[in-house]
């Protein structure tokens, strides 16, 4: 190589040097394109996510207003022993179906009336199933930790998804789902639920159950049955 | 028995005598009574930020009937070349649970400072990312909510800090060298022609 090709080189070497300097100190002062990269939250605490600014918020004030599905949607998640549950498993008994996560408070409130509705109506073809939205290894050592006994389901993304299916598209919880035997949902109560409101849905549930009731009426009782309950849900 | 007696009284009580169904939805009391409302999280926690000196001021308004969490309040940088320090956190309320155990939690209002320092020159308007999480005093709880939030004061010279991104020291030096070096290599078998 003589010493011309050496000098080309060189100056070559020299320019690129100088390009990349002068790209690197433009990129440091150019703004990068203002699109907002939004990361999905952890999962089983889902991250209603948003940027902040003006109009951008939700102040819906009819918030949640859940599309209930007149139906149960059909879904399966997995149980406290990792395996796939359908919910159809119960078919033909009533559902109550409480989605809750472990770092709720209200949710934990809610436990020992849960556990009580459990017993109390096993006889007679009403199921309590839990969904806990969360990690799984959490839910196993809370189940454990204060022995609940009626089944539960878990999920992350899936269980989200199942919420969504009940109109819960951003869910905050607890929220409970209430069908009758046949499948029907008859109720989804947003928030703590207390042993007056319980009393009242299954009462109506069981009386569905027997053919006491169609199913407009029995919501119409639900609806004014709860309006007669005094309001008592301080957390 | 009793209870389902009872319940069963109260039923029929309700569509013999209660008045005409509310216009409420029939499946969630109160949704649309001011008694029982549950408030989207965006009315319940309005969050906003403003920049002060050297200090991002991030404030929750948060709602009567509503609280917030004070340990899962988080900032994180979201702009370029912003760094931010742990937030600094005033004193919360204690708040006790049976099944939760004691919580420091914010009513009303809390504002958190945020000390910052940017190694851009104010190229990039200041974006930061904010969790946090709450519940209604009524029992219910809003899973942790992540924004991208842009504080709102227009950056002072102050705030635009003087601090240097190692990247540009490094993009400086090697230019200037990249010159030294082309006048080297041209100059290289030329001899000075210096008139006497």
């Amino acid at each position: 190589m003589n010493d011309r090709a050496l000098r080309i080189a060189g100056a070559a070497v020299v320019v690129l040097v100088c390009i990349w300097a002068g790209a690197r100190l433009y990129i440091m002062r150019v703004p990068e394109p203002g699109g907002i990269a939004v990361p999905a939250g952890r999962a089983g605490a889902p991250d209603p996510s948003d940027a902040v600014r003006p109009g951008s918020e939700n102040t819906d004030p009819a918030w949640p207003h859940p599309k209930v599905p007149a139906r149960l949607p059909d879904f399966s998640l997995s149980d406290l022993a990792g395996q796939p549950t359908p919910i159809m498993r119960w078919s033909g008994k009533s559902l109550v179906i409480n989605f809750w996560a472990t770092w709720c408070a209200p949710c934990r409130r809610e436990i020992p009336l849960l556990e009580s509705l459990a017993l109390e109506w096993a006889g007679r073809d009403i199921t309590v199933v839990g969904i806990a939205v969360d990690y799984r290894d959490k839910v196993v050592d809370f189940a454990r930790e204060f022995k609940i006994d009626y089944p539960l389901l878990i999920g992350e993304q899936d269980a989200l998804e199942v919420a969504a299916k009940f109109g819960m598209d951003s869910p905050a919880f607890p929220f409970t789902v209430f069908t009758d035997r046949r499948g029907e949902v008859v109720a989804l109560i947003v928030g703590e639920l207390h042993r007056p409101q319980a009393d009242l849905i299954l009462s109506v549930v069981q009386n569905l159950n027997r053919n006491l009731l169609q199913l407009p009426e029995a919501k119409r009782a639900i609806a004014d049955g709860l309006a007669a309950i005094p309001t008592n849900r301080a957390g | 028995m009793k209870r389902q007696t009872a319940a069963l009284a109260t039923t029929l009580l309700l569509l013999l005598g209660a008045p005409a169904a509310s216009a409420k939805p029939w499946w969630m009391r109160g949704v649309d009574s001011n008694e029982t409302d549950f408030l989207p999280p965006d009315v319940a926690f309005r969050v906003a930020a403003r920049v002060e000196g050297d200090l991002i001021r991030i404030r929750w308004v948060i709602a009567d009937g509503y609280y917030l969490y004070r340990q899962k309040i988080e900032v994180r940088p979201e702009s370029p070349d912003l760094q931010v320090q742990a937030p600094q956190l005033p004193k919360g309320l204690m708040k006790t649970d049976p099944y939760l155990g004691t919580q420091e939690i914010y009513t009303q209002q809390v504002e958190v400072t945020v000390p910052y320092t940017r190694f851009d020159y104010g190229a990039h308007p200041i974006q930061i990312k904010v969790t946090y999480q709450g519940c209604a005093e009524a029992g219910l709880c809003y899973p942790p909510i992540t924004k991208v939030v842009f504080p709102a004061a227009a950056i002072t010279p102050a705030a635009a800090s003087t601090a240097s991104h190692p990247w540009e020291w490094m993009a400086i030096f090697a230019g200037v060298l990249a010159f030294l070096l082309a006048g080297l290599v041209l100059r290289k078998g030329r001899k000075l022609d210096i008139p006497a």
